[in-house]
């Protein structure tokens, strides 16, 4: 059982992180925003950061991950509807997860 | 489009991720309960730090004594993507004071900087985003309560299967950054396939991520040069 007063630090200390993330990226930005041509690399970062994330969780993911996945796509390269994308890749995880990673 | 109004635009436009959000919350006030934080103190984590991934990071650290040093190392590497989204933001907040910003930074998140980039140019980007997280805010912390509530009924659930609920929402997120943005596409390909090949290399978590983006960062660089001649 944690005390009170470790779990406020800890608390505090993740808000300060979490915080500081959100903040100190903004503030990196201005100081290289008098860069010539530097909006749409600094634009393109997102994407980037969602790519870097998601192509590792692909490739180790499993038959039914990789399934729920492409639904995904596929969802929302047809529709853009967030709700029933997340919502088919999570059915797909917990239906079809059992009986595809078991094969 | 004044910033009250692009505040109530972004409260609008946020129903997809306030869903979403909502599922997440309720299974974050379950693994909350699980891991022994009581309500007002699981409530007080989500409104200070407002991060999904992270906070769901630090609990796999929650025992005696915390290691806080662990705790912030891993909710930073986590949360480190915010650094990227706010250095995106960096020419679409222009117009507000800077105490503004610094204060209303605080509601950044991930969906509503990446259906900004589709809106028409009028719309006030801070205030459209800041609604966003208000709204996602409301979410986060109802769907906590609500997953407080109900731990008891779920303490043999095995939330293994929503390990890969993380990414199935970044993709859709990277969808709508696609189809959204007016970026090329080649700095994020070039970013993906840096990514694999550390993966493949058995690559630290937060070295894939610095790296890759590294590269696609150098991509669009030169990609720009290119294009200015």
């Amino acid at each position: 059982m944690v005390d009170q007063q470790s779990t406020l630090i800890a608390i505090a200390l993740m808000a300060s992180v979490v915080y500081l993330t959100r903040v100190g990226g903004y503030f990196i930005g201005l100081q290289l925003r008098h860069i010539a041509g530097i909006k749409p690399v600094l634009e393109a970062l997102p994407g980037c950061a969602f790519m870097a994330i998601l192509a590792p969780a692909i490739r180790r993911g499993s038959a039914s991950e990789i399934l729920a996945m492409s639904c995904v796509v596929l969802i929302m390269w047809r529709s853009n509807n967030v709700v029933f994308a997340t919502g088919t890749g999570m059915a797909v995880l917990l239906l079809a997860g059992p009986y595809l990673d078991g094969i | 489009m004044s910033t009250y109004q692009s505040l109530l635009l972004g409260i609008r436009s946020s129903g997809d991720y306030f869903i979403s959000t909502f599922m997440f919350g309720v299974m974050f006030g379950i693994a909350a309960s699980a891991a022994g934080l009581s309500q007002w103190q699981a409530l007080l984590m989500s409104a200070s730090s407002f991060t999904a991934s992270g906070q769901f990071a630090a609990l796999e650290f929650w025992q005696s004594p915390l290691p806080y040093g662990t705790i912030a190392l891993s909710v930073a590497l986590v949360s480190s993507r915010n650094i990227l989204l706010g250095m995106a933001m960096t020419h679409r907040f222009d117009g507000h004071s800077l105490k503004r910003r610094i204060v209303w930074l605080f509601l950044l998140n991930d969906p509503g900087v990446v259906t900004s980039y589709r809106l028409e140019q009028n719309v006030d980007r801070l205030g459209y985003i800041t609604g966003y997280g208000m709204a996602i805010m409301t979410s986060w912390l109802s769907s906590t309560w609500l997953g407080l509530s109900v731990a008891d009924i779920f303490t043999t659930l095995d939330l293994g299967a929503i390990d890969f609920a993380g990414p199935l929402v970044i993709a859709t997120m990277m969808m709508l950054f696609i189809k959204g943005s007016k970026t090329r596409s080649t700095p994020w390909i070039v970013s993906s396939i840096t990514a694999l090949i550390l993966f493949e290399l058995e690559t630290e978590n937060y070295l894939v991520l610095l790296l890759s983006v590294t590269a696609g960062v150098t991509a669009a660089v030169i990609q720009e040069r290119q294009l200015r001649g």
